[in-house]
């Protein structure tokens, strides 16, 4: 083959890079955008009753779920009861009971009852005076 | 005669005659050296031969160690077969003093002997097999329990400080029952449904029992040997079946390994988790190793 060496080699470049640039293709690590982490679906917000009872009115109360506030009264009453909607997993929920009972006053208890959402009822009962944070896991 | 009266008295109120006053206590436990310290108070003079920067199921007693156990009144082992070499570190040494076996004062959790631990031939179980979970400290219900055991063998030692340690202990089991409190508030901050650990090393059951999470230890992660492709990608499958969010390594030796997991399944990395007992730092602490562990994982899963 005649012609000038550096078309030649120019020529062989081509070809090279021709043949090359599938092959790195094919062989390059990719940085991949991320699949989503979990294939499991979502837990399905749910209605639940809660219905609350204490031995002495409270001067406040406030349930939490998952950092939010679910339900506070203002002028609590000594026996109310609420419907929210909330993700109820199989293994269930923890809910942060905090109440602020009267100042002086005797120990005291606050009953939580909570129906979930297949109907079925789950009690659990919160002592305390002063000031009384617990986390409550149902069922 | 003025001058031998001082010298007896100098020599009385002299550090060295008072720490020989104190109970010897000889741990092999991180957290159960704070125990001793917390407990005793200045009645004891602990001594830790397991330091937080060891590893305790590498730890091997040197000669200055046999020493000190030697001249101890009270020994404090984890138990549940985490210190094989106890045993005969007490016959070795003739110590007349106590040895306090606290993990085998309370229920065990199993674990598949599979986490890169070198329990050696004298352990008589074989790769794969079910064993004791020796880490008990991961549980604060066992911490409580500890503490009250070495309380009560204290108080057999010295009966005149029985007041003193069950004063000192219940001190520190109120900081415990706080810690509980704190713990169980942090981690309500996580759907039950995502509490799914997936770590490098089989340490953390109590933990998970007490606090409804679900454990995926990966054995190989943290080993020098690579795992098979097999493995990992039934590490991934886990990872994408079960929503977790996080992986934890406690050393991350196998980069690649790592970094394909990641990248399949998008989990993030936590940050370490303390396994085998205290840390440096603000990890020094029970209460610090604690909540080190409960704020990287619930701001890994949350």
């Amino acid at each position: 083959m005649r012609g000038s060496p550096l078309i030649r080699a120019l020529l062989a470049f081509i070809v090279i890079a021709m043949l090359g640039w599938p092959l790195w293709r094919l062989t390059s690590s990719t940085e991949a955008v991320a699949t989503p982490v979990s294939s499991v679906p979502a837990t399905e917000a749910k209605a639940i009753g809660l219905q609350l009872t204490f031995t002495a009115v409270p001067k406040s109360f406030v349930i939490r779920h998952l950092e939010k506030d679910l339900w506070s009264e203002p002028t609590p009453q000594a026996e109310m009861e609420r419907e929210v909607t909330i993700p109820f997993p199989e293994k269930g929920v923890d809910l942060i009971v905090k109440i602020e009972w009267p100042e002086g006053a005797a120990l005291a208890a606050a009953r939580v009852r909570l129906t979930d959402p297949a109907g079925d009822t789950h009690e659990k009962s919160v002592w305390g005076q002063g000031t009384t944070e617990e986390v409550l896991t149902f069922p | 005669m003025k001058i031998f009266a001082f010298s007896l008295v100098a020599l009385l109120l002299s550090p060295s005659a008072q720490a020989a006053d104190k109970i010897r206590v000889s741990s092999f436990s991180t957290v159960l050296t704070e125990i001793a310290q917390q407990v005793g108070g200045d009645r004891v003079e602990v001594t830790g031969h397991v330091r937080p920067d060891m590893d305790p199921h590498e730890f091997e007693p040197k000669p200055s160690d046999l020493k000190t156990v030697g001249d101890a009144q009270l020994i404090l082992v984890s138990a549940k077969h985490l210190e094989g070499y106890v045993g005969k570190l007490k016959q070795a040494t003739g110590t007349k003093g106590t040895l306090l076996e606290v993990g085998d004062k309370f229920p065990s959790l199993k674990m598949k002997d599979d986490h890169g631990h070198d329990h050696g031939p004298k352990d008589g179980h074989k790769h794969g097999d079910l064993v004791e979970d020796p880490h008990w400290w991961h549980s604060i219900a066992n911490t409580q329990k500890a503490v009250k055991i070495v309380r009560d063998e204290l108080a057999k030692i010295s009966p005149a400080d029985q007041k003193t340690f069950a004063a000192n202990a219940a001190a520190y089991a109120g900081k415990l029952d706080a810690l509980q409190k704190w713990v169980k508030t942090e981690i309500a901050k996580l759907p039950r449904d995502q509490r799914k650990l997936v770590t490098s090393h089989d340490a953390f059951q109590y933990f998970a029992k007490e606090n409804g999470f679900t454990i995926y230890a990966i054995e190989g992660l943290s080993s020098a040997d690579q795992p098979s492709s097999k493995k990992v990608a039934e590490i991934i499958a886990i990872i994408k079946s079960q929503g977790v969010k996080a992986i934890f390594p406690e050393s991350i030796q196998n980069p690649k390994v790592l970094k394909e997991i990641t990248r399949e399944t998008a989990a993030k990395v936590g940050r370490e988790l303390y396994a085998d007992g205290l840390g440096e730092g603000a990890a020094g602490t029970y209460e610090g190793m604690y909540k080190s562990n409960v704020n990287a994982i619930v701001s890994a899963l949350k």
